[in-house]
């Protein structure tokens, strides 16, 4: 296994919480962010930020835990944001169709401000 | 293909065919003019047993080493249960060194089961051969009606048994043995690499063909030459078979040297090698 | 280390005369009541020496072994031909050997699973004079190592299972054959990434109607028996919405609508697919083409032109509920061969360990026009062998070509 570690952390703002990825997200971390994700309380009305700045490599499983994010989200009445994605993940959404299925924004603030 | 110089004594290396080279290790010294021998090592060991009288052997003769396919530093890829499933697979493998090395008038010397892969060999191409020499041999180790090879099937099947089941202590066990030798650094890789490359499956293969073939009926074709060196106590081939095989040979001759155990070229190196230069002569 | 600690002289005088009566006996006593066997014997193996403890092990006399046997008779028939075709040879050559395990055999015939260590004692002149031998009792040893090899041979039964179950299940997902197309070539390959784990890629090609035949090639997110089941579902669900509507759109949006209702929610599962039909007419076919989140098909044609079909925004399949898809339309003419592929190749770690491209796939097999579909797919299992185990996914590929007039060859 090479490259970066892979992490998630989790904090809270005004708008709800902020999901932090970093690593390579893949069939053996993708999980973790699902569990991260899985384990947020989200209230109606609140906004779910995902960034991915740190994440250097995403696959199919890793797709397919943002697509749960945004389900997750969209169930409790709350929305999803993705912030500061990289250039390659913007072009695999493309790819796949998906290049306006996330809301997608520069940063969380940039994110933040447009929920408020 | 241009020769390869390598520095290993007493003779030195000299232009073997690739193929034959990587795939049976052959190793040639000694004496370029003097009559060719080619040693054949048994079931358990490769080459290196034969390290005590190739010194005296190459002093007069042209030395042929190998590995037979399976074991010491042999190519394993090109070993399959198939082709090495019978004895004649071996033998085909020495025919297949005589023909590449264009080997003429050889002196074939088999250990314990070459041996047998020997009279096979030399049944086959008698006219590539000037003698055999087979040291412990044994046609057949199974005990058959009047014939005592000094085992029954039981034993035998205990050996398998116990091949199958406790191979760790073939790999294992012993491997870790011999490489954990850090300050005896002179047993070199020669030794470590003979021995764990002992591929357990092809052990197996090995032991239940060199022990449950019965060759009493290929010694009557050999038509070369023959002697035979047996030892006064060899729980692997008794007196009455080294008895038989002289017999079932017709013209043989039958050497018994004051030694105990199976490999007399380890245990008794000068007189085995005095047995084998008075029957080959030469230089 | 009490005696050396405190070396008060009243208590030199107390334990002094019991300690050096202690060490008095023991050099006789250690040798015989060791809790190990010594043997010593001549280099032929006659036992010359043996201790009491040994002797308590196997049962016998010392007057019965000493002089009378060889160490190798002590041993079971197995390991008397393993002692002298192994163990014999190699203490010879290298003077000492340890660890080796045997089994003795005692005199009223039960067995004991030994460990044996030997050296070869020199004289001054370098000449060896005996072998001395130690003797460790390894019935708990031997019991663990069987107890591992047995949960070794089970663990390989197991992997093996496992991998004739995979295999299985993988051909069930699999076509068998191919359906014939007049007046065209197919060829398919599917190269599984691991023999433990069944893959996501999928493929097909089939009769709709008299003169039109529907294909699919797909990937399913994940691995295993989830993303089997999905695969499954994927592909009947593909053949069946294509007998009753062969629109490969509409083929594509029923799919969704399929995944989407079954997998929506925290474990989504979807896939990406390219579903098309396709209709021979005179030395032709009209293909009409529609990309579900797909990497773009790759056409190759006769006049060495080579080009990736254009997508019109297909989506994921399976993930969102209202997917777009559209389809393409285009004429295969002889000479002409339409690759279609899943992303384990374009995503496999090439030698320079740089993964692999759409455009570096399209730039090798552009040389080859015009070409066949037989010859694409062996080209292309060519360079997938090259790229060794830089091939981390599954890799499923689908060509079809229009052989040139007389004959196939290019």
């Amino acid at each position: 296994m090479t490259g970066t570690p892979f992490s998630v952390t989790t904090r809270t703002t005004v708008t709800g919480p902020l999901v932090t990825a970093e690593g390579e997200l893949d069939v053996v971390t993708a999980p973790r962010l699902r569990a991260a994700i899985g384990a947020l309380p989200l209230g109606r009305g609140r906004l779910l930020v995902v960034d991915l700045a740190g994440v250097t490599f995403c696959d199919s499983s890793g797709i397919s835990a943002l697509i749960a994010a945004r389900n997750v989200a969209e169930a409790a009445g709350a929305g999803l944001a993705l912030v500061a994605v990289p250039d390659r993940l913007s072009r695999t959404f493309g790819l796949i169709g998906l290049g306006d299925f996330f809301p997608t924004y520069p940063s969380a603030e940039d994110a933040i401000a447009a929920h408020t | 293909m241009a020769p390869t110089q390598h520095t290993f004594p007493p003779g030195g290396w000299q232009d073997v065919p690739v193929s034959m080279r990587s795939r049976n290790n052959v190793t040639v010294t000694g004496r370029e003019d003097g009559p060719t021998v080619l040693l054949a090592h048994g079931f358990g060991c490769d080459q290196n047993l034969w390290r005590l009288v190739v010194p005296e052997l190459a002093r007069r003769y042209r030395v042929v080493l190998f590995d037979h396919t399976g074991a010491g530093r042999s190519d394993l890829s090109a070993w399959t249960p198939e082709r090495y499933g019978s004895l004649d697979g071996y033998a085909d493998d020495v025919l297949a060194i005589c023909h590449e090395l264009d080997l003429a008038d050889v002196v074939l010397v088999g250990h314990s089961v070459s041996a047998m892969i020997a009279v096979l060999a030399a049944a086959r191409a008698p006219d590539r051969f000037a003698k055999l020499v087979l040291l412990t041999p044994s046609p057949c180790y199974l005990d058959d009606g009047d014939y005592r090879g000094g085992f029954s099937r039981a034993d035998i099947d205990e050996l398998l048994a116990a091949l199958e089941s406790n191979y760790l202590g073939w790999s294992a066990t012993m491997a870790p043995v011999i490489m954990g030798n850090p300050d005896r650094p002179e047993l070199g890789e020669e030794l470590t690499n003979s021995f764990c490359r002992t591929d357990p499956a092809i052990a197996r293969v090995f032991a239940r063909v060199t022990f449950l073939s019965d060759n009493r009926a290929d010694l009557a074709k050999v038509t070369v030459p023959t002697l035979i060196i047996e030892c006064r106590n060899d729980a692997i081939a008794p007196p009455e078979v080294g008895r038989f095989t002289h017999e079932q040979i017709a013209g043989s001759t039958l050497v018994t040297l004051d030694a105990t155990g199976h490999c007399p070229q380890l245990s008794a190196p000068e007189a085995t090698a005095a047995a084998i230069t008075a029957f080959v002569g030469g230089p | 280390m009490m005696c050396q600690d405190h070396p008060g002289p009243g208590g030199q005088e107390s334990a002094g005369p019991a300690f050096s009566a202690l060490l008095e006996d023991s050099a006789e006593d250690l040798y015989e009541h060791a809790p190990c066997g010594y043997l010593s014997t001549l280099l032929d193996g006659t036992i010359a020496k043996i201790n009491a403890t040994l002797l308590g092990w196997l049962g016998y006399e010392r007057d019965e072994v000493v002089g009378r046997r060889r160490f190798a008779d002590l041993l079971t028939v197995g390991g008397r031909i393993y002692h002298e075709t192994h163990f014999a040879p190699l203490l010879r050559m290298q003077g000492e050997l340890g660890g080796v395990a045997f089994e003795l055999k005692a005199a009223d015939g039960t067995r004991l699973p030994v460990l044996v260590t030997s050296t070869v004692k020199t004289g001054t002149d370098g000449q060896a004079q005996l072998i001395r031998t130690t003797i460790f009792d390894a019935r708990d040893r031997r019991a663990y190592e069987q107890e591992l090899l047995r949960a070794r041979e089970e663990a390989e039964r197991e992997r093996d299972r496992v991998q004739r179950l995979v295999r299985t299940l993988q051909q069930t997902l699999l076509p068998p054959a191919l359906s014939e197309v007049p007046g065209m070539q197919v060829a398919a390959y599917y190269h599984p990434a691991s023999a433990d784990e069944v893959g996501g890629d999928f493929y097909d090609l089939f009769p709709l109607t008299g003169d039109t035949w529907g294909f699919f090639l797909g990937d399913v997110s994940g691995k295993g028996a989830a993303a089997a089941v999905v695969t499954s579902l994927a592909r009947y669900t593909l053949r069946a919405a294509a007998v009753h509507d062969p629109d490969p759109a509409t083929v594509l949006a029923h799919l969704n609508t399929v995944l989407h209702h079954e997998y929506r929610g925290a474990d989504p599962r979807y896939c990406t697919v390219i579903q098309g039909h396709l209709r021979p007419a005179g030395d032709a076919a009209a293909v009409a083409l529609a990309t579900g989140g797909h990497p773009p098909a790759l056409l190759i044609r006769a006049d060495g032109t080579s080009a990736f079909l254009p997508d019109p925004g297909g989506q994921l399949v399976g993930a969102l509920p209202n997917a777009r898809f559209a389809a393409v339309d285009v004429l295969l003419t002889p000479g002409d061969t339409l690759l279609l592929y899943t992303d384990g190749l374009t995503e496999a770690r090439t030698q320079g360990r740089v993964r692999y491209s759409e455009e570096q796939l399209r730039q090798d097999l552009a040389g080859l026009a015009p070409t066949t579909a037989p010859a694409v797919i062996t080209a292309v299992t060519g360079l997938l062998a090259g790229f060794g185990d830089g091939v981390e996914d599954d890799t499923a590929l689908l060509a079809l070509s229009i052989p040139l007039p007389g004959g196939d060859r290019p």
